[in-house]
């Protein structure tokens, strides 16, 4: 089976000053369907940079990625957002829920930027989606009125809601205490049996464990490509 | 089509949430949009009420169509000629009669004196002035037909000893449930049969009174005084002599007017053996310094509005910017789960709107209440009549300058919002 995304060559370089950075320089990586992977890396290692490019945030300087048969190095920005409304799904070290949006909107929020969406039908699969994280007791809740680790399995069904083939979840325990870290962790980790790719970005070696493999990264390179 | 509409109204839907979760400041960033509407509707909507009222001014004194010839010192250069002068005569009408085909009618007025009017033991003084049946026409006045009738040709004829009376002699000269047609009255001794009384202007749909006048009766109470007698009678039994004190001429077409002015000084300049002893005016100088005021109000009334329409377009603008620095993670993470940059244009672009068409809905609602306790203040003055009505179209054009503004103002937040970079904006604190 070919793999979802296929990197060859990614590099990613910026000006910063007078000098260059070169945030990835010469990636070569696959990603299978289903696969639960962790990105391990201080940071300045290119984890985030390589993230931004494979979740449709940015754009590579160099180099090829095709995503489900497709070459999507080059999109333009409208045809990269719906990318990321139709095929990827973010989870953030903050949650990043927006404050006065209920917790269903909050999680029907991706399907608002399809075409044709259908506000009765997006909260219809925001509920379901929030059915799928055990958080259907505060659909009408703010944010606000959430502990951390509700919050994060609602970041998480909102991350879920599009049917996405890959999930990003950055640092998404970094914010979380002991007992929710395992519950978030194991979350995403079963979110592979439906198929999804999950691609956790870390510099927590604890965490990255907890994946079925484990890319190191330093310097704009994979130093390290392990399964466990 | 469909597709904007499906992306404008959750736009539309998230603006007016902004606007209720941040209350207080949107109701401060649409103040200048409220001041500016408001401003723009009640003055618009008061100087069209001046302006009404100018124009019934004008057509009080007779209108564009009426011509006033007067009697005049001669020039300097004709001076030694002054015994030459006869002054303005019935023989005047006449020949204006026969040679200006222009003019319609012609009413020569004898002015008698400011005179002391008897009916037993009431009196009143007014102007008493004699006059022919033109009067009427030229003075565009008329005397309903319960109320009696004006003079004839045949008073004229008969130099009868007749008089009408304007409506406020009337009523004070005579008890409410007394007709005056038919009683006498005295001038100067001389007893004068009441023939009519003229039509009341104050009752004929007049609302709209001069800011100048005062609270006695408004600015038309002239108009309901005075007294008129024919013509002869005026010459020949109280002035003694055939001289008028002027000629109020009204023309055929309004369109003709300065043909109409060069015929009547040709005719009177021949009549006149070439003296200038007389003077043609016309109201065309009062009506045209009437446009420039009305054009300055409105420049300068419209000056003020625009201007604080522009200041509210600011105001918009920056509480816009404001609000997209305090939201720089919601900008971020709408991107980040798919938003395109014309999404956050949109929703920002409609926020921008929504606040400016609340703003302007609500300076309606102030001007409305700016014009109804001016009507109310000026109507304490003047016992009759609103000083001004609102105006629908007047309203509309209001709110769609405070859409226009809007949107104008919520172009560059939204481009702004538009062009965040997701990674940047996520990153954001």
């Amino acid at each position: 089976m070919p793999p979802l995304i296929a990197i060859r060559g990614l590099r990613k370089t910026y000006r910063m000053g007078d000098e260059n950075v070169h945030a990835l320089d010469g990636v070569d990586l696959d990603f299978q369907k289903g696969e639960f992977v962790a990105i391990l890396g201080p940071s300045g290692s290119g984890k985030s940079t390589l993230m931004h490019i494979l979740g449709f945030m940015d754009t590579p300087s160099e180099g090829s990625i095709v995503f489900d048969g497709e070459e999507v190095a080059r999109l333009d920005p409208d045809r990269r957002a719906w990318y990321r409304s139709h095929r990827v799904g973010f989870v953030f070290q903050a949650f990043n829920l927006l404050p006065r949006l209920t917790i269903e909107e909050n999680v029907a929020l991706p399907l608002l930027y399809r075409d044709g969406s259908d506000p009765e039908a997006n909260l219809a699969a925001a509920r379901a989606a929030l059915e799928r994280v055990g958080m259907t007791h505060r659909l009408g809740h703010r944010p606000s009125q959430l502990s951390g680790g509700e919050r994060q399995r609602v970041a998480v069904a909102r991350a879920i809601v599009g049917t996405p083939s890959i999930i990003f979840a950055d640092e998404p325990t970094g914010n979380l205490d002991v007992k929710n870290v395992d519950r978030v962790l194991d979350l995403l980790g079963s979110l592979i049996k439906e198929g999804i790719t999950v691609v956790l970005v870390t510099h927590d070696l604890a965490v990255a464990e907890k994946a079925h493999r484990v890319i190191s990264m330093r310097a704009g390179l994979v130093q390290e490509d392990r399964v466990r | 089509m469909t597709r904007l509409f499906d992306r404008v109204r959750p736009a539309v839907i998230n603006g007016l949430r902004e606007l209720q979760a941040n209350k207080v400041r949107s109701l401060l960033s649409m103040s200048g949009i409220i001041l500016g509407v408001a401003s723009l509707v009640a003055m618009v909507t008061v100087v069209q009420g001046m302006v009404g009222n100018f124009r019934q001014f004008v057509d009080a004194m007779g209108g564009i169509e009426k011509l006033t010839v007067v009697r005049e010192q001669l020039p300097k250069e004709q001076e030694h000629l002054a015994e030459l002068s006869e002054g303005l005569t019935m023989r005047d009408v006449e020949r204006i009669r026969r040679t200006a085909p222009l003019i319609r009618n012609i009413s020569p007025e004898a002015r008698v004196g400011y005179e002391k009017i008897v009916h037993e033991d009431r009196e009143m003084n007014t102007y008493v002035t004699g006059v022919t049946a033109d009067y009427l026409p030229v003075a565009k006045r008329w005397v309903e037909p319960d109320q009696g009738r004006f003079v004839s040709d045949l008073d004229v004829l008969n130099m009868t000893d007749v008089i009408v009376l304007g409506s406020a002699i009337a009523s004070e000269l005579f008890a409410p449930n007394v007709s005056p047609v038919g009683r006498v009255v005295k001038v100067r001794g001389r007893r004068f049969t009441v023939i009519g009384v003229l039509n009341n202007i104050e009752g004929t749909g007049m609302q709209v009174r001069s800011a100048s006048s005062r609270s006695s009766g408004g600015a038309w109470r002239w108009r309901n005084s005075g007294a008129f007698i024919p013509v002869s009678t005026a010459l020949t039994k109280y002035n003694g002599n055939d001289r008028l004190s002027g000629l109020g001429l009204r023309i055929a077409d309004p369109d003709q007017l300065r043909d109409a002015v060069d015929q009547t000084e040709r005719t009177m300049l021949a009549a006149h053996k070439g003296l200038r002893d007389f003077s043609i005016s016309t109201n065309e100088q009062t009506l045209e310094d009437f446009r420039k005021t009305e054009a300055a109000f409105k420049l300068s009334l419209g000056g003020v509005a625009g201007i604080s329409l522009f200041v509210g377009g600011i105001g918009i603008m920056n509480v816009m910017l404001a609000s997209i620095n305090e939201r720089i993670r919601e900008i971020g993470v709408r991107k980040a789960v798919g938003a395109r940059g014309s999404d956050l244009f949109l929703q920002f672009l409609a926020e921008a709107a929504v606040v400016s068409v609340v703003g302007g809905l609500i300076g309606l609602v102030v001007s409305v209440g700016i014009v109804v306790l001016m009507n109310f203040i000026l109507m304490q003055a003047l016992p009759t009549g609103a000083v001004a009505t609102l105006d629908w179209v007047i309203m509309g054009e209001g709110l769609a300058f405070s859409v226009v503004i809007g949107l104008v103002a919520g172009v560059y937040p939204a481009l702004r919002a538009a062009k965040l970079d997701p990674i940047e904006a996520l990153r954001h604190e």
